[in-house]
């Protein structure tokens, strides 16, 4: 049983959110989407995905509604709210401090 | 936060809380679409339709865990929680009603006597008084050596007002009723002050038509207006709006009307000739005097002010006080005063203030007793649920959520609590108000409002989280193992919890015996005011008073010969034994005035003055009140106006002013020089009477025969003593007075043993309550008993079995139970007693010929308290006869 902490949480947050940017997407499209587009190192388990999903849409980020899916069954797609693209954002901008941060400490432990 | 998200997450919550089957359900929905997309995904790669939903599910991992992380990611599990506990809650209680109800209604008594003293504190202690900014308002007296209380000297008064930098506004104010005649209907008799300008000012209250007297109107002369009350001014003039102006007949005077006061405008009390605040006060005249003004030994005007902003009462005191030395200095009559401040406030409920601390004291202690109760029993139904405790913790409930499961059925039990409390609250107010004693302050402010619910509010959530606090944690503290091994029989972590139980009654006795003692004190001073002699006998007495208008009764000639005609008349009518007229009744208070006077023979020590009360009686007044003679004679129709001059004298005057000599025959005066015919001459000695029951001792006093005061009372109490049922003789005494002057009226008709019952209504007040808590807190301390040795007795039956079959009789197991209950109430009553010793200072203040230490009172309770628990032990003790040694053998 795979566990959260594979993928630091907020970061996880980031994922769905700048996934579900381009277009409204349902979970299982949202957890094949990072997949593919990391090159298939990033793996988000289903035990993850849900209850990430569900907190995002309780705190007003996303919002989800049900239509007909590509394989022509009821699926629920997750959308942005504005509020959701703001914080979109704000967390991109933090996760690039972050990781410049990250790259600069060990470029300069390398130097050393 | 925009208001969209908001908006966002208000729906959810909403939705969490609210709509979770849907909620659920959508997920599950959801779910399951990504499983089915998962399989189709693995028959895409090649697997048969079996392996490809096998490995679906595998990597789905557990459907529900994720369904529970989601539920926490709700942040409304705690709600859910609280919801699930609180359903969980009422079944329980539900299971076991006979419990519930004992808990709840123990809990809704004790919270509803709460909220109703509390409602009383409220309006009384609490609610700030009805004028604008009446902390700043302050009433002033004069006190001496002798004197704790005193009014003030008009010429003093208008010194103080010239002088003082402590008031925005200082006025005074003098009880003076008036007859109200010419409107049509019978002459009335109206409760009226006398009121120097500013009085309104110092309230803060403005007329609603008209205006206040100036200060032109305090002239001798000038002084023929008047103000009316809102009532007044309805009841009698029709709410005319050309009131202002109008002249109408006070003391048969014209006055003319200057002013309505609004309705709704309180009396602010007043202390010399009382009328109690918020009384009816109908009609206020200025106060004029006129005189020498040099002459400051009469007393009969008090003082109040309205205090500079940022000035206190102990400034204006030390104010005040300056200009008395000053007034001292210059006037002999001035010596030997301090000036007092008591702030309104105080002066309003300070009688009342500390029975009602009392009384919220008792009633808090009832409270506490509930609690403990309460506590108690949730403490022997979790040993009895412990088996289900432990099944929750093995399934892996957290300590936390064990705790907030049991606190959620506590605080159930405290809403019902406090609900029906709240409803016993509002009935209980309404007894209480009815049941205040006759002057009781501000009964009118007493209600049940929003703040008493709020305080029930507070009171029931605080005492279902205390006594749900203890059974909680000690439940928690159940180890799984053990308890669903000892299951079975249930003796488990009982040690530790009896402990604790047994602590906890220890605890109910000692609160209920420290009640109990209260009441027992309060009932042994009650019994000891209801023995005491009142040195008059009030049985068929009528009392009525008849003012006559000086306009008509100018001289002392013409009063004394209205009532020497009108008591002639009276004492003819049939079933009459004895009729008087006095300037006064006993036990109404501080009654007139204070005079000074000569002996005789005597010098008074420096600086000093002898005097006493004085009054004016008819000669069968004595007879008439019941008041015995001691010594001499009474008056009689000797003693006319042109007769030697001749007194009565009470036995403190006799003693206080002839110690160790006969008084009779002795000789005062009140000239400064007396001539001869200057002297009066003691016939008598009367018995002495207290001022109230309550009051320390008797004031020296005297009376001057009505024949021959030296100045005219026009204001006389009749007293008819009869041999049947005074109040057939009212219309009659009033045919009699009307046959003389239909202009009077006839007021105050009153019962004399009903002004006696008046002077017991506030200590029978306090019995009767307190009483009322002790009582409950005796029964809540039964119960616990009850519920303490009830348990460890079914718990024993195995061992009382062995011990049958070990030869032990019945009356060898009733007196171990008995024992155990005894025990812990002994305890209880040595911790209860001590405390009570401890306190006994509290209630001194309250109490009438009795300490709070009364050693019968102690022994008295200390019996009850034990013989109560050794009732509430004996249904047990008896059970526990029954125990079958064929049962226990078995069990081994």
């Amino acid at each position: 049983m795979s566990k959260p902490s594979d993928l630091i949480q907020g970061t996880l947050d980031l994922l769905i959110l700048k996934t579900i940017a381009l277009e409204p997407m349902h979970g299982w499209a949202i957890a094949k989407r990072i997949e593919q587009v990391s090159k298939d190192v990033l793996q988000v388990t289903q035990g993850a995905l849900y209850p990430a999903l569900h907190r995002l849409e309780q705190q007003g980020w996303v919002r989800g509604t049900w239509r007909e899916s590509e394989s022509g069954r009821e699926a629920k797609f997750y959308s942005l709210t504005r509020a959701g693209r703001v914080q979109l954002d704000k967390e991109l901008e933090q996760w690039q401090r972050l990781s410049s941060a990250v790259v600069l400490v060990i470029n300069a432990a390398q130097e050393a | 936060m925009n208001n969209g998200r908001r908006w966002d997450i208000a729906r959810m919550r909403f939705r969490s809380l609210l709509k979770r089957q849907h909620v659920e359900s959508e997920l599950d929905r959801e779910m399951r679409y990504h499983l089915e997309r998962q399989v189709e995904e693995n028959i895409a790669a090649g697997m048969n339709a079996r392996e490809a939903r096998e490995r679906a599910t595998r990597v789905f991992g557990g459907v529900s865990q994720i369904g529970e992380e989601c539920r926490d990611m709700r942040q409304t599990q705690y709600i859910d929680d609280f919801l699930q506990d609180l359903r969980y809650a009422v079944r329980m209680l539900g299971k076991s009603p006979a419990f519930t109800v004992v808990i709840v209604l123990t809990l809704a008594l004790s919270i509803g006597a709460n909220s109703a003293i509390f409602s009383v504190i409220d309006g009384v202690l609490l609610k700030p008084l009805p004028y604008p900014q009446a902390e700043r308002i302050a009433r002033v007296f004069y006190g001496s050596a002798e004197y704790a209380k005193f009014p003030l000297n008009p010429w003093d008064f208008l010194d103080f007002r010239a002088r003082n930098r402590s008031f925005e506004n200082f006025a005074m104010y003098t009880h003076a009723d008036v007859q109200l005649s010419g409107t049509g209907g019978d002459p009335v008799k109206l409760s009226a002050f006398q009121i120097s300008s500013g009085y309104f000012r110092v309230l803060g209250v403005q007329p609603a038509r008209g205006r206040e007297f100036d200060f032109s109107e305090e002239r001798p002369g000038n002084g023929n207006v008047v103000m009316l009350s809102d009532r007044l001014w309805r009841n009698q003039f029709g709410a005319a709006t050309d009131i202002l102006g109008r002249k109408v007949l006070l003391d048969s005077q014209p006055y003319t009307v200057v002013g309505v006061m609004p309705a709704g405008v309180d009396h602010p009390g007043n202390w010399h000739n009382s009328v109690a605040y918020g009384d009816t006060v109908d009609a206020w005249t200025p106060f004029t005097f006129n005189g020498n003004p040099n002459n400051r030994g009469s007393h009969y005007v008090e003082g109040i002010g309205r205090l500079k902003p940022g000035v206190t009462a102990e400034q204006a005191a030390a104010d005040f006080n300056g200009i008395m030395t000053e007034l001292a200095s210059q006037h002999e009559g001035d010596k030997g005063w301090t000036i007092y401040m008591v702030p309104l406030f105080q002066e309003i409920v300070g009688p009342v203030h500390k029975m009602l601390l009392v009384l919220l004291g008792a009633v808090g202690l009832v409270l506490l007793i509930a609690c403990v109760n309460a506590a108690n029993l949730l403490l022997a139904r979790s040993s009895a649920r412990q088996k289900e405790i432990a099944v929750r913790a093995a399934l892996g409930a957290g300590r936390g959520r064990l705790v907030r499961q049991m606190l959620a059925e506590s605080l159930l039990i405290a809403f019902f609590g406090g609900a029906f409390g709240t409803l016993l609250a509002i009935v209980g107010v309404r007894v209480l108000v009815s049941l205040l004693p006759p002057r009781f302050p501000r009964t009118d402010a007493i209600h049940v409002n929003s703040f008493v619910f709020a305080f029930t509010a507070i009171v029931a959530v605080a005492t279902g989280l205390f006594f749900g606090l203890v059974p909680a944690l000690q439940a928690s503290r159940t180890d799984p193992q053990q308890g669903l091994h000892e299951g079975g029989r249930g003796s488990s972590g009982s040690g530790r919890q009896a402990r604790l139980r047994a602590v906890l009654v220890v605890g109910e006795v000692a609160l209920a015996c420290l009640l109990l003692v209260g009441a027992g004190v309060v009932l042994r001073s009650f019994v000891n005011l209801l023995r005491l002699d009142p040195g008059f006998q009030p049985e068929h007495v009528l009392t009525a008073e008849i003012a006559l208008p000086r306009a008509n009764y100018k001289t002392t000639d013409n009063v004394a010969s209205f009532y020497h005609r009108l008591l002639t008349n009276l004492n003819a009518l049939p079933g009459v034994h004895a009729v008087g007229a006095g300037t006064d009744l006993p036990w109404t208070g501080y009654d007139e005035n204070l005079g000074g006077f000569t002996i005789e023979g005597k010098t008074p020590p420096p600086n000093e003055e002898f005097h006493a009360r004085y009054h004016t009686a008819s000669p069968d007044y004595f007879r008439a009140v019941g008041i015995p003679l001691v010594q001499g004679r009474f008056f009689d129709e000797r003693d006319t106006k042109d007769s030697p001059r001749v007194l009565l004298i009470n036995g403190v005057m006799a003693r206080r002013c002839w110690p160790g000599e006969n008084a009779v025959g002795k000789r005062i005066s009140f000239a400064d020089n007396p001539k001869d015919s200057d002297w009066f001459r003691v016939v008598g000695v009367v018995g002495d009477v207290k001022d109230t029951p309550e009051s320390k001792g008797t004031e020296p006093a005297f009376w001057w025969p009505v024949l021959q005061q030296p100045f005219p009372f026009a204001n006389l109490t009749i007293v008819l003593r009869t041999d049947s049922t005074p109040t057939l003789l009212t219309e009659a005494l009033r045919t009699r007075v009307r046959e003389l002057d239909p202009s009077l009226a006839v007021a105050h008709v009153r019962l004399l043993d009903r002004i006696v019952g008046e002077q017991f209504s506030t200590p029978r007040f306090a019995l009767f309550l307190i009483g009322l808590f002790a009582a409950l807190a005796l029964l809540l301390a039964a119960i616990g008993i009850y519920g303490v040795i009830s348990y460890s007795v079914s718990q024993r039956m195995h061992e009382f079995g062995m011990r049958v079959a070990l030869g032990a009789s019945s009356w060898n197991l009733i007196k171990m139970v008995m024992k155990q209950g005894v025990l812990l109430a002994v305890i209880g009553v040595a911790i209860g007693l001590g405390c009570a010793l401890a306190l006994a200072g509290v209630l001194d203040s309250l109490l009438y010929g009795v300490s709070g230490r009364d050693p019968l009172t102690l022994v008295g309770v200390g019996a009850t308290a034990i013989g109560t628990a050794t009732l509430a032990s004996l249904p047990s003790a008896r059970r526990a006869t029954g125990a079958d040694p064929m049962t226990s053998l078995r069990a081994e």
